[in-house]
């Protein structure tokens, strides 16, 4: 049960760590895909 | 004057005739012309291969209206890859029920020792948990992007369909990261064991001792969990590097690539569900004693010696057989 409850806690951090990490490196659609002719 | 009549009234009968000749030939050896108005979709799809403009955000891929290749990728994504995922899924669950009605649990027939050794570490158990969590919530999130539209949105209705759909894609992507990490450590972990050897020939032409009351000895591991291991490293494997590919689109391939990768990241993952109810039955309901192996992480050694005796005898031969601890009361795994 301990090895069960600290695998879904681990998982968990994980994914937020993911999402922080891909939060930060990737950018956002509007800026991506915006030019000085296009504004998303 | 005349005859000069006649024959000006033959060469004008044969330009007219060569004329009409060259009109009536096939449309589809003349040239295309792409900006021309009346040009239909599916001439220019013929011509050109694709439909394909100018835009003038940066990325020029977008460009992209119409491919043909498209066309058969969204046949196989609504229609067969529901096919295979519906017949795998199911048939699955069919072939385990009828199983199960007719074999039943796979029994401890020596009973149960009241002493127990331990099968998997806490580490290892650590890693078989946050693999099997993160597997199931991908099947589950997985699942419904494929068979939730057709069967789960007439039951609750656009609104709450949209809203499940959207976190479910989420949990999808975030979560393949630790489902990631699990796969890696499961392959290094567990990889001494599930190198196949004659023993496995063996075990598999005794029917594993899953019909009749045959016991085939077995290492650590035995045929039938060196194949969940190595569906779950190679499919594991494939279902992440194509889902990544995916995850982050254009990074490594064009559009063709992107649903050539989706196409082997649905067809692995329904067939990795499919293999997977088969190890969740075995290693529940379908087999006494077997859940204890994951849940406290002992076996009985009763249970070792019938489905593992050649990995006991090693334990034994290690640590000797007074190292197998007592239990104070034996607990079912039903």
């Amino acid at each position: 049960m301990k090895s069960f409850l600290l695998a879904c806690i681990a998982a968990g951090i994980f994914a937020v760590v993911a999402v922080v990490v891909l939060n930060t490196i990737q950018e956002p659609v509007q800026r991506a895909f915006a030019t000085s002719g296009v504004r998303l | 004057m005349a005859s000069f009549g006649r024959y000006i009234r033959v060469v004008l009968g044969a330009w007219a005739f060569l004329l009409i000749v060259l009109m009536s030939m096939p449309s589809s050896a003349q040239q295309v012309n792409p900006t021309a108005s009346s040009v239909k979709e599916q001439q220019l799809l013929q011509e050109l291969n694709r439909i394909q403009g100018r835009v003038s955000i940066p990325d020029q891929r977008s460009g992209v209206l119409e491919q043909p290749a498209g066309r058969d990728w969204r046949e196989f994504r609504n229609v067969t890859l529901r096919w295979i995922g519906g017949i795998a899924i199911i048939g699955m669950l069919a072939v385990l029920v009828i199983f199960y009605l007719s074999r039943g649990m796979v029994r401890l027939e020596s009973g149960r020792s009241g002493r127990s050794i331990v099968r998997f570490t806490p580490f290892e158990r650590f890693v078989h948990w946050m693999t099997a969590t993160c597997f199931i919530i991908l099947a589950v999130s997985g699942l419904n992007i494929t068979f939730g539209r057709p069967l789960l949105l007439p039951l609750i209705g656009f609104e709450a369909f949209s809203e499940w759909s959207q976190w479910a894609k989420y949990a999808h992507n975030y979560l393949s990261f630790p489902f990631t990490i699990g796969v890696v450590l499961i392959f290094l972990i567990w990889i001494a064991g599930n190198i196949p050897n004659k023993l496995d020939i063996d075990w598999l032409k005794r029917g594993g001792g899953m019909i009749g009351h045959d016991h085939p000895p077995a290492y650590r591991f035995n045929a039938g969990q060196k194949a969940i291991y190595w569906i779950v490293v190679v499919g594991g494997g494939a279902v992440a590097v194509t889902g990544y590919q995916l995850m982050f689109p254009f990074y490594l391939s064009g559009i063709e690539g992107m649903q050539i990768a989706q196409i082997v990241h649905s067809v692995v993952s329904v067939l990795f569900v499919a293999a997977m109810l088969a190890h969740i039955y075995i290693g529940t309901i379908g087999m006494e004693g077997a859940f204890e192996a994951m849940g406290s992480g002992t076996v009985d050694v009763n249970w070792a010696k019938e489905h593992h005796s050649l990995w006991l005898e090693e334990q034994n031969a290690r640590t000797g057989p007074n190292e197998a601890r007592s239990q104070p009361a034996a607990t079912p795994a039903e």
